[in-house]
């Protein structure tokens, strides 16, 4: 949506820094989740480690973005638009921070795994692992965009996510199953697959806030969602 | 920090119409290149203060000004001072705009002329353009200068009030709630006008719209029963005041 | 309230303002037919007098008679005797005229008649021993006759002309040789004994005489003291005391400074009497505070937040005051003087006491030549007995309301002027 800028131009700075901050921050993000599958694929430690250690430059991007907004809406009173901007950037902030310690836990887990897996298991990590990987991919593209297509696109997706889950957690359950050493490496790995679970909440939380900046309403209804990971 | 420069300050400032006492031991500083704004309820001695800076108060008979005002270092609130070269230094834009009943050319001219600051018609002519200019009203009204001022819109006459008062090269630039007869993008101009002017001039804002001194200023002033409660900069004073009063005053507890 | 109760209150509102609407529509309508009668009554009475009744006369430029020839200079033609030859074209009228009767043709035409001749013959000097038709100035008796202000069925001896002249009269009547022409002598003649040669020209001037005198002494004065009072003076007693008597002397009676011109300026200062410079001085006393006081009104309405405009950038009060509250109080100045020499234009009372009601038979040319105001001429006409002098009186007063008007319209076109170009 092409709109003419503020005739105050320190204000428009102030709006467009916000802007850039998110998606740097969401930029940041996705390279942490990009690093985490990749590293827990290849079982690469050192880029792990990297991971863990970069997961306070995302903290420091939502302390920025919290000042920025408190800063905003006491010294400009943003309306409309701009005030959707400003509430949705600090939510989206927040989803953005969670996505970074999710990929940091993510990197944790896979330095406890210390043996190989069979290639059904990880097929089926990949299988999550990349779905994730798109729709966290979209929603920051779709906030680039401002398309509120995309982001009902990723927010319906979401229910794949679950189904994906579901089956890795089943695969984990059978390998679980197949061994008693397994117990240790079989425990990290459902909490791999929960986090990216939860990732791809997180990414959907994103979507539902994109919506809201880009038409000012709500997603109607609950997200379609699958439960059944969580009968297991 | 950056060591600020402090342009103007005052001390023990008390003032008084006839008997009754407006302001009290005032004593704040208001930094160079930077605008200060002073927000308070009606009648608590805003623009009493702001008139003490350019001893507009000495044209009030009742008035009495006492204590200490400098601006640089070199005392105003004095006798034998001549006032015109004081307001030649602190300029003043009013609440509501009053260009003076002669062309728009001849508004702008005005100060230059009694003050002699043109060797010929070029140069006044120059000042006059760079004065709009820096007004952002040039564009507007390059076309027609020889028509009465009093012939633009109330933003427009306002801002050429801005430029009469920068066209005799003030340091200080003093608004007694420029906007308030203003509509809201006229408004919004004057605002950004008041952010590049602040690269150039001191200014002081005296404004009833809270919103727009959080906009607008570095330093904010809060002024009640014509004491200062607090003075602080703008960030601190609207996210999280020291005082008590002044929080609730800008959370619209009490007016 | 019930409703009925409601109804019969609103009636009486509705009849109390229809009572009070024809109250006011009947008492403008009052004024303005009063207003209108005086207007027909003067408009009726005076338009008579632009016009002048003269006979057409062969006049036979003889050179004998006369004594002068193609030649002669002028002075010596002013000075010699058209007499003769008028004469001799008078009783032309009617040559079986007896002896006694030919005085009463020569009393046909205007005393001024020979002079016309004269005028006429300098600047047609190749008339010389030609037979001419020149139109003369009727004497006023006749001219009134002509414009039918006297009646012709009264005894002789109670008329202004006897039975002989009015059947020659009624002669050149019916042969057409009686015609009338626009009376421009009146404009230009002073007084005169005889009304047909009577004229405003010196009242005229001295009125615009005496105005100047009073323009130029009571505006400048009057303007600066009502910048001074309102601006610059000092708000304690004395100010007051001096504003309470600038208000008094606007109600005091015209007459009272005529009383004071008398006494200082004539017995005093021994200034000329009857002078436009003292009338003038006189006026101007009575004009100054109704220049002073809307010239205050009108610095008063200005904003004061263009003073404080002005002196915020540094300008002194002086440069504050006159270069930006002045201009603005301008156009409420001018109507005010406009409106106040309007009223001097019109004042009688006190010029008569300092001797402006003397009869002054030439047309004046400086501030201190003796001279006559328009009102007092209406004044000492009216008390003629002469017939004459009836319309030339309500002419007077035409052209004196010719000049109220035209001076309160340019009062208004320049208000609104100003007011435009400043607003």
């Amino acid at each position: 949506m092409d709109k003419p800028s503020h005739i105050v131009k320190s204000y428009e700075e102030q709006l467009k820094l916000l802007e850039d901050t998110i998606i740097k921050m969401g930029t940041k993000a996705e390279d942490q989740l990009l690093m985490s599958i990749d590293a827990f694929a290849k079982k690469d430690l050192e880029l792990s480690k990297k991971i863990i250690a970069e997961d306070e430059v995302i903290d420091a991007y939502e302390n920025s973005i919290e000042h920025q907004v408190v800063n905003l809406i006491a010294l400009r009173q943003p309306m409309g638009i701009d005030l959707r901007e400003t509430v949705t950037a600090l939510k989206i902030s927040s989803d953005l921070e969670r996505i970074g310690d999710l990929s940091k836990n993510i990197a944790k887990k896979t330095l406890l795994i210390n043996k190989n897996l069979s290639e059904p298991l990880t097929n089926s990590f990949n299988l999550l692992g990349n779905k994730v990987k798109k729709q966290l991919k979209s929603v920051i593209d779709s906030y680039l965009k401002r398309s509120k297509n995309v982001a009902i696109n990723v927010w319906e997706s979401d229910e794949q996510i679950d189904i994906l889950t579901t089956q890795c957690m089943e695969d984990v359950i059978k390998y679980l199953k197949e061994d008693e050493q397994n117990l240790q490496n079989g425990a990290q790995l459902l909490f791999i697959a929960k986090n990216l679970e939860r990732i791809g909440d997180h990414t959907t939380n994103i979507a539902e806030q994109i919506f809201f900046l880009v038409t000012g309403e709500y997603l109607e209804g609950n997200r379609p969602k699958n439960t059944d990971s969580e009968m297991l | 920090m950056i060591n600020e420069k402090i342009k103007i300050s005052t001390k023990n400032l008390n003032v008084f119409y006839a008997s009754k006492q407006a302001l009290f031991d005032i004593n704040i500083n208001l930094k160079e290149n930077k605008v200060t704004a002073l927000i308070g309820p009606s009648g608590c001695g805003k623009s009493t203060f702001i008139r003490c800076l350019n001893r507009m108060n000495d044209v009030i008979d009742i008035c009495k000004v006492e204590g200490s005002i400098k601006i640089d270092g070199d005392e105003i609130n004095k006798k034998n001072l001549d006032v015109n070269l004081i307001r030649e230094k602190v300029g003043m834009v009013f609440q509501k705009p009053n260009p003076f009943p002669k062309s728009i050319y001849d508004n702008v001219a005005y100060g230059p002329r009694i003050h002699g600051l043109a060797e010929n018609r070029e140069s006044l002519d120059n000042i006059v353009e760079n004065s709009l200019k820096k007004a952002a009203l040039w564009d507007e009204v390059k076309d027609r200068l020889n028509q009465p001022g009093t012939g633009l819109s109330g933003g427009q006459q306002q801002r050429l009030c801005i430029a009469r008062t920068i066209s005799i090269n003030p340091e200080v630039i003093l608004m007694d709630e420029p906007c308030s007869a203003l509509d809201p993008i006229a408004t919004a101009k004057i605002e950004e006008l008041i952010d590049e002017l602040k690269e150039t001039y001191t200014i002081v804002i005296v404004t009833h719209s809270m919103s727009q001194a959080a906009r607008v200023s570095n330093d904010t002033g809060f002024f009640h029963l014509g004491k200062i409660l607090e003075f602080n900069s703008t960030e601190k004073i609207f996210k999280n005041p020291d005082n008590k009063l002044t929080q609730d005053y800008i959370t619209g507890r009490f007016g | 309230m019930n409703s009925k109760q409601k109804e019969i209150l609103m009636r009486k509102r509705y009849s109390a303002e229809k009572r009070f609407k024809f109250f006011g529509i009947f008492s403008i309508s009052l004024a303005i037919l009063f207003l209108c009668i005086l207007l027909f009554n003067i408009f009726t009475s005076g338009l008579s007098a632009f016009f002048k009744t003269k006979l057409i006369l062969k006049i036979n430029f003889d050179e004998k008679k006369l004594g002068i020839n193609m030649n002669t200079p002028d002075e010596a033609i002013k000075a010699s005797n058209f007499n003769e030859i008028l004469q001799d074209a008078l009783l032309n009228l009617d040559l079986l005229a007896p002896d006694l009767k030919k005085i009463e043709l020569i009393d046909i035409v205007s005393i001024d008649a020979t002079y016309e001749l004269k005028r006429f013959y300098l600047q047609n000097k190749d008339q010389l021993n030609k037979i001419v038709e020149i139109s003369l100035t009727l004497s006023d008796d006749l001219d009134q006759l002509y414009k039918g202000n006297f009646p012709r069925d009264i005894p002789e001896d109670r008329r202004r002309f006897s039975d002989f002249q009015l059947k020659v009269f009624d002669e050149q009547n019916s042969q057409n040789k009686i015609i009338t022409e626009f009376n421009f002598s009146f404009f230009k003649n002073a007084d005169s004994r005889e009304p047909e040669l009577a004229g405003i020209g010196a009242s005229l001037i001295g009125s615009l005489l005496t105005i100047l005198v009073c323009l130029i002494l009571s505006f400048p004065i009057g303007f600066l003291a009502a910048i001074y009072l309102e601006e610059f003076a000092p708000k304690n007693k004395i100010t007051e005391i001096i504003e309470i008597n600038v208000n008094n002397l606007a109600a005091v009676p015209s007459i009272v400074f005529g009383l004071l011109g008398l006494g200082v300026f004539l017995n005093y200062f021994y200034l000329p009497r009857s002078t436009p410079l003292v009338g003038g001085l006189v006026l101007a006393l009575m004009t100054l505070p109704r220049i002073i006081i809307p010239c205050r009104a009108a610095l008063k309405a200005v904003s004061p937040s263009i003073r404080e405009g002005a002196l915020a950038l540094g300008a002194s009060k002086v440069q504050a005051v006159m270069h930006n509250v002045v201009p603005l109080a301008l156009p409420g100045t001018l109507s005010g003087t406009i409106i106040g020499l309007s009223q001097a234009l019109g004042e009688t009372a006190p010029l008569i006491l300092i001797g402006m009601v003397a009869f002054i038979n030439v047309v004046p040319t400086y501030p201190i030549d003796p001279s006559a105001v328009l009102p007092v001429q209406v004044y000492l006409w009216s008390e003629s007995a002469e017939r004459g002098f009836v319309e030339k009186t309500s002419a007077t007063i035409i052209i004196l309301i010719f000049f109220l008007v035209l001076m309160n319209s340019s009062a208004i076109y320049l208000r609104n002027k100003f007011e435009k170009k400043w607003s």
